[in-house]
């Protein structure tokens, strides 16, 4: 594993054990929710099980039509909300 | 994709499945204990490659963690022949060989049992924003999580017996009615219209919240229902409060007459009754209903009780004495009254902040604040106690914001009752539409003088951001004068309330009035 993904790996360790990744997700379902980010990956939805077809759509398929939009439109303000919750806590929580 | 989910799951139902897919939902997808997030936290990698991401599933057969994205955790079932995993984020269920993910209603209903009682054991908190009309609110302070609206069999049953629909669409005047003036009640009706558009009150009130226990019909807080309900209604005609008035003198001697009264008085006469019926509404933390009036959790409270500090520092030994008061209004003095307003002390950026128009060195409410939170020197016929020195000493006294109430309520002094004179001070204070009050607040105060002038927290802190939202006005002389307000609807546009006319108001017209009273909502909550 690269030194990365090791980093990577412990930060996480470290967010699960004190409960802080389950508070983020909390803050990040929430900020997404207002700034009408939920409602927009919904639209889309169902534009793509429009095009496929209820019948043949697999949760596959609209994750791989819908992951490339939702990333690119989260907005930048939460991004950078995020990034400082999560060096707050590691500031604090020393790694 | 049929909910009866698919056949395959018929051979992993066996023996004691149901026991063990619910510690696989404690130990590895919603973990709500210390122990089983530490022990999450250590196993749950992928056993092929090490990595956390990548959509991690487990084998639920036996113990096995792989990425979905990578394809690691095909790649065992294939040669295991275990069909099913778990998804770790989600908790869905994927069968290899539908090749989806399947929905069967047992393990469903093991899935949301297992969910609930994390979320309890965790007690996340909410969050949710104010301005606009959001119905999923959560009173009960229990950790409950926000989940979408489903109609209980009753609620259907009632939607269909009552067909008529009303869209609410951005030109919409719902809301919107006129009061009579049943006699110099102007005062009144202007403190109602700001009232039922404040928007967690109607929400409050619109979701049926207020459980009565008072015996008799003489409840404020249900004739505010009822108000309410008449506003919403979609009558254009106007309301005549009788019954309103009638229970307002009835609990507030001192307003009954048929004279003008203050509109600023009415509305803390309003606010305390209605804070005291509300007892039946309160609830603290254990589920049990708050004897204790000073402790209150009623949605008064919730809505209007903020807290204010006050610092008196003993010039000789510069020792701090620290009171916090709870308050349901801040009331300022004006430029112009026999208190002197100016000067200023250095400090406080407050009028750049928010923006606020200075046409050729006019008032702005900031500076009342900044007056509001100044230092003051306790001349020496007020010498305090202190209890360092042990004897009195001369101090100065400040003022400063501690908890933030959602609803701000300000109070421009523009009446003058002194023993020299009585009269009205009309000078023009320009307010802002949107209002930062962190200059104004405790924490700031004190990181100025450990000499942090920018805290760089507060760029991303919107906790102290306000939004006007009705204005109150007083037109004419302490002797014969009238009461109207302007109150904000759909987030940009405004009306003007005269009694029974409501006429739509420009933003210009709202900030070129003079303001009486002035009232803040918070741009965004946090649910404790």
């Amino acid at each position: 594993m690269s030194k990365e993904s090791r980093m990577k790996a412990t930060v996480n360790q470290k967010l699960t054990e004190m409960g802080e990744r389950e508070r983020l997700k909390e803050l990040l379902r929430a900020k997404l929710t207002e700034c009408g980010w939920k409602d927009q990956m919904k639209a889309h939805c169902k534009e793509v099980i429009k095009e496929k077809g209820l019948e043949q759509i697999t949760v596959e398929d609209l994750v791989v039509e819908v992951t490339p939009k939702g990333r690119a439109l989260v907005p930048d303000s939460v991004k950078k909300e995020l990034l400082h919750r999560i060096r707050t806590f590691l500031s604090q929580h020393g790694t | 994709m049929s909910p009866a989910g698919c056949s395959h799951v018929n051979g992993y139902k066996v023996d004691n499945w149901k026991q063990n897919l619910r510690v696989i939902y404690q130990c590895f997808v919603w973990s709500g204990t210390a122990e089983t997030r530490r022990r999450k936290a250590k196993s749950c990698v992928c056993h092929m490659c090490g990595a956390h991401l990548n959509r991690l599933h487990s084998c639920l057969y036996c113990v096995f963690f792989g990425c979905f994205t990578k394809k690691h955790i095909h790649e065992h079932a294939k040669n295991k022949r275990h069909n099913l995993a778990i998804d770790l984020l989600y908790g869905g269920i994927y069968c290899f060989v539908c090749q989806d993910y399947i929905y069967d209603k047992d393990m469903e209903q093991i899935a949301k049992e297992e969910q609930r009682k994390a979320w309890k054991l965790q007690g996340i908190a909410l969050s949710l924003s104010a301005v606009s009309a959001c119905v999923c609110f959560v009173f009960t302070g229990i950790g409950e999580k926000y989940t979408t609206w489903e109609p209980t069999k009753r609620e259907l049953e009632l939607l269909r017996h009552n067909p008529k629909r009303r869209k609410i669409t951005t030109n919409c005047t719902i809301g919107l009615r006129g009061l009579i003036n049943l006699g110099n009640t102007c005062f009144m009706n202007c403190i109602v219209q700001a009232l039922t558009h404040t928007p967690l009150l109607r929400d409050f009130f619109l979701s049926d919240r207020h459980k009565c226990e008072m015996q008799s019909n003489s409840c404020l807080v249900c004739e505010m229902s009822q108000l309410f309900q008449e506003f919403y209604s979609g009558h254009r005609s106007p309301h005549i409060p009788f019954r309103l008035l009638h229970l307002v003198w009835t609990h507030a001697r001192h307003l009954a007459g048929y004279e003008q009264q203050d509109a600023h008085e009415f509305l803390i006469a309003a606010l305390d009754v209605l804070h005291r019926h509300c007892k039946g509404d309160t609830i603290n933390d254990n589920g049990k209903k708050a004897n204790n009036p000073n402790h209150c959790n009623c949605i008064i409270d919730q809505i209007f009780t903020g807290g204010l500090q006050s610092d008196v520092t003993c010039q000789v030994c510069h020792g701090v004495s620290t009171t916090i008061d709870p308050f349901w209004d801040i009331s300022l003095d004006l430029p112009g009254s026999s208190t002197p307003f100016w000067p200023l002390s250095p400090g406080g950026d407050g009028s750049t902040v928010n923006g606020e128009s200075h046409l050729s060195g006019s008032t702005t409410l900031t500076d009342c604040l900044r007056r509001f939170t100044r230092p003051e020197h306790l001349g020496s016929s007020a010498k305090i106690k202190c209890g360092g020195c042990h004897s009195y000493q001369e101090s100065t006294k400040q003022l400063t914001m501690k908890k933030l109430p959602i609803v701000a309520c300000f109070h421009l002094k523009r009446f003058e009752h002194s023993a020299k004179l009585r009269r009205k001070i009309t000078t023009y204070v320009s307010f802002p539409l949107e209002l930062d009050m962190t200059p104004f607040m405790a924490s700031s105060k004190e990181s100025r003088m450990n000499g942090q002038y920018q805290q760089s927290v507060d760029v991303l802190n919107n906790d102290n951001k306000y939004s006007l939202f009705a204005v109150v006005n007083h037109q004419g002389t302490l002797e014969s004068g009238h009461y109207t307000s302007f109150i904000r609807q759909h987030k940009d546009q405004w009306f003007k309330c005269d009694d029974a006319i409501i006429t739509k108001a420009s933003i210009k017209d709202v900030l070129d009035s003079e303001g009486y009273l002035l009232f803040y909502h918070k741009q965004f909550l946090e649910y404790e």
